[in-house]
């Protein structure tokens, strides 16, 4: 069995040894990070099935490009901002096969996995398809500041945009947001107290 | 009427505790290793790339001068490039192995030895369930760690080229420049040993007086545990033909114990003898007689693993702070040592054992790992590390800890601790 070198020391000296190419660095960044940079990418895309495939895309690219991190204690929202940055591009990819669903229907898959029969997983599916309506900037921002519970600031940095930009495009998400669960009742009821909900009721 | 914003916060709160799934350590595991295996094979790459070119960063552009100059620096060069090796044996595919990578931990199955191939000749034959690490690599050698367990190792020699390789074994070092020989490490109890087959290798180490030549057929065991200590803990008193501090290196086979002379190395204070109490194991009657000579003195004079041998026998005697005291002037007077990691390490378990404090005891697991991130200590550390964590509250980061253990040690003792916690 050959295991890549235990890396046991700070982040400054991973970073060093990331940028020299150290055989057990990229495991132990991934180690530090991944949990969290993944549950970035559930909350922006929800139960996708690509999310390990884009999960390698974040760390591939951060490690491609650690030269650029200017500040030590900036590497968790550097590494948020790519990963925020490759949803993104995943999103519009998805929005593209759509329209190639039209013409070439067998050619697509679905992405999502496929829902149990568990009210709450019912319930993100259809949180997901109103998102899916928002356009991928504004769905970035309203994801990460009620899903991920970022603050203005952070979720600016990460979306890489001014917090003036950062809010307008928030409070047009939050408004088509809200419209959308508005019709819904049940999908409303459930995001406000939790209790049973099922889409045979709602149809 | 609530406003927007503090539903939506509600209701985002919502949102991300239905997306938690529990499938995420299994498939953060997978993609770990996926990513792993794509960064070392485009490492690979790079490096044969690197070991081809003529001039670093040009790419392998011949400018200037004639042919024969050409072909003369790519002799010289070529020379220069670190030897590689190949692993073959247990679980890894194909009969020519897999290429291996300096820094990466190799295990040798529990039912099978595995081998390490190089390039330049030389083999060395992991024994089962042992492990070892090839620290780096250069044009007539290498630098190899063995963590623990045995290995075969035959150095080839390569003609007027001197081979330099270098073996590491907890604080045990061995130079060679061509032979065979036999070593075994065990990091629990710190036990060293060597036989040599032929030629000639040098040993040194912290636990030596100095550096020591051991020719064809000789053999050379060692203790590197404090004086005494590991003696009490195995047997009442020292038996013929035992001793835990040192075997004479000899030439030839047979083999000279000398149990006396252990008195003649201990450091002398005033000519008290408190270092001979606590090395037979009257732990509480050598802390007395330390008292008695002037507890400060004693740590101000005495060598660093006499001080080691006293922390012990005060944490024994249940003397914490005298404990504490040792250990630290220690680390004040040796500083950068391997006995002031250990040192360190100690100061841990005093924490954590002693004291509850294990905030403090994380603190100094991590400055063991800190400062020997390779050292014997190093699994002891992370797992120890690990509990601290966990009983601290730090959770998050015990899961860490927990996850980078099972990576490096998944049969080790803090195993099922380490799955406890990550899946808590």
């Amino acid at each position: 069995m050959v295991t890549p070198l235990t890396f046991a020391r700070g982040d400054e000296n991973l970073i060093d040894a990331l940028r020299s190419g150290h055989p057990g660095a990229a495991a132990a960044f991934y180690d530090q990070h991944a949990a969290a940079i993944r549950r970035t990418l559930q909350s922006v895309l929800g139960a996708d099935a690509e999310i390990p495939d884009l999960l390698q895309e974040v760390f591939i690219r951060a490690i491609d490009r650690i030269g650029e991190l200017q500040h030590l204690e900036q590497v968790r929202s550097w590494l948020t901002t790519i990963a925020v940055f490759t949803a993104r591009a995943h999103i519009r990819r998805l929005a593209r096969r759509k329209w190639l669903f039209l013409f070439s229907p067998d050619q697509t898959r679905q992405n999502h996995r496929d829902p149990t029969s568990s009210d709450a997983l019912l319930a993100l599916r259809e949180t997901y398809r109103i998102l899916d309506k928002i356009p991928a900037n504004e769905r970035m921002t309203f994801v990460l500041r009620f899903v991920e519970g970022m603050t203005l600031p952070e979720a600016a940095q990460a979306c890489g945009v001014s917090l003036a930009t950062f809010k307008r495009r928030l409070s047009r998400a939050e408004k088509r947001f809200l419209r959308e669960v508005r019709e819904r009742p049940l999908l409303e009821q459930w995001l406000e107290e939790g209790t049973r909900w099922s889409l045979q009721k709602q149809s | 009427m609530e406003p927007a914003e503090a539903k939506l916060i509600r209701a985002g709160k919502k949102i991300r505790d239905a997306l938690d799934d529990g499938n995420a350590a299994e498939e953060l595991r997978a993609e770990r290793n996926r990513l792993v295996e794509t960064i070392t094979m485009r490492n690979g790459r790079a490096s044969r790339w690197r070991g081809l070119s003529l001039f670093p960063g040009w790419r392998g552009i011949f400018v200037g001068g004639g042919a024969a100059v050409a072909v003369g620096v790519a002799v010289l060069l070529w020379l220069q490039i670190p030897i590689s090796f190949r692993i073959a044996g247990g679980a890894l595919p194909g009969a020519g192995g897999v290429p291996g990578r300096t820094g990466d931990v190799v295990e040798a199955d529990a039912r099978a030895s595995t081998a390490l191939q190089f390039s330049e000749g030389s083999s060395i034959v992991l024994d089962k369930g042992s492990r070892l690490r090839v620290l780096s690599t250069e044009s007539n050698g290498a630098r190899v760690l063995i963590e623990s367990g045995r290995a075969d190792v035959a150095i080839a020699h390569r003609g007027t080229r001197k081979a330099r390789w270098r073996f590491e074994a907890g604080p045990v070092a061995i130079a060679v420049t061509g032979t065979k020989f036999r070593v075994d490490w065990n990091p629990k109890d710190l036990t060293f040993g060597l036989e040599l087959s032929e030629g000639s290798v040098i040993v040194s180490g912290d636990c030596l007086p100095g550096p020591r030549t051991v020719t064809g057929g000789g053999s050379l065991r060692l203790s590197c545990l404090p004086s005494g200590v590991a003696r009490t803990v195995a047997a009442a008193t020292p038996t013929a033909g035992e001793d835990e501090m040192e075997a004479e290196a000899i030439e030839g086979p047979a083999r000279a114990a000398a149990p006396a002379r252990r008195e003649t190395k201990l450091a002398h204070v005033d000519g008290e003898t408190w270092q001979a109490l606590v090395a037979a194991g009257h732990y509480g009657d050598g802390l007395r007689a330390a008292e008695r000579v002037g507890f400060a003195r004693v740590c101000r004079t005495a060598a660093a693993v006499e001080l080691l041998a006293l922390a012990d026998a005060a944490r024994l005697s249940g003397r914490t702070a005298r404990a504490v005291e040792a250990l630290t002037v220690l680390r004040q007077r040796f500083p950068g040592s391997l006995h002031a990691s250990t040192a360190a390490f100690a100061l841990g378990r005093v924490a954590y054992e002693r004291r509850g404090d294990y905030n403090e005891a994380a603190r100094w697991f991590a400055t063991y790992l800190d400062e020997q991130p390779s050292g014997p200590l190093m699994g002891d550390a992370v797992g120890r590390l690990m509990e601290a964590r966990h009983r601290a509250g730090e959770r998050a980061a015990a899961r860490r800890d927990a996850e980078r253990y099972l990576q490096r040690f998944p049969e080790g003792p803090y195993a099922g601790t380490a799955r406890a916690i990550m899946f808590e």
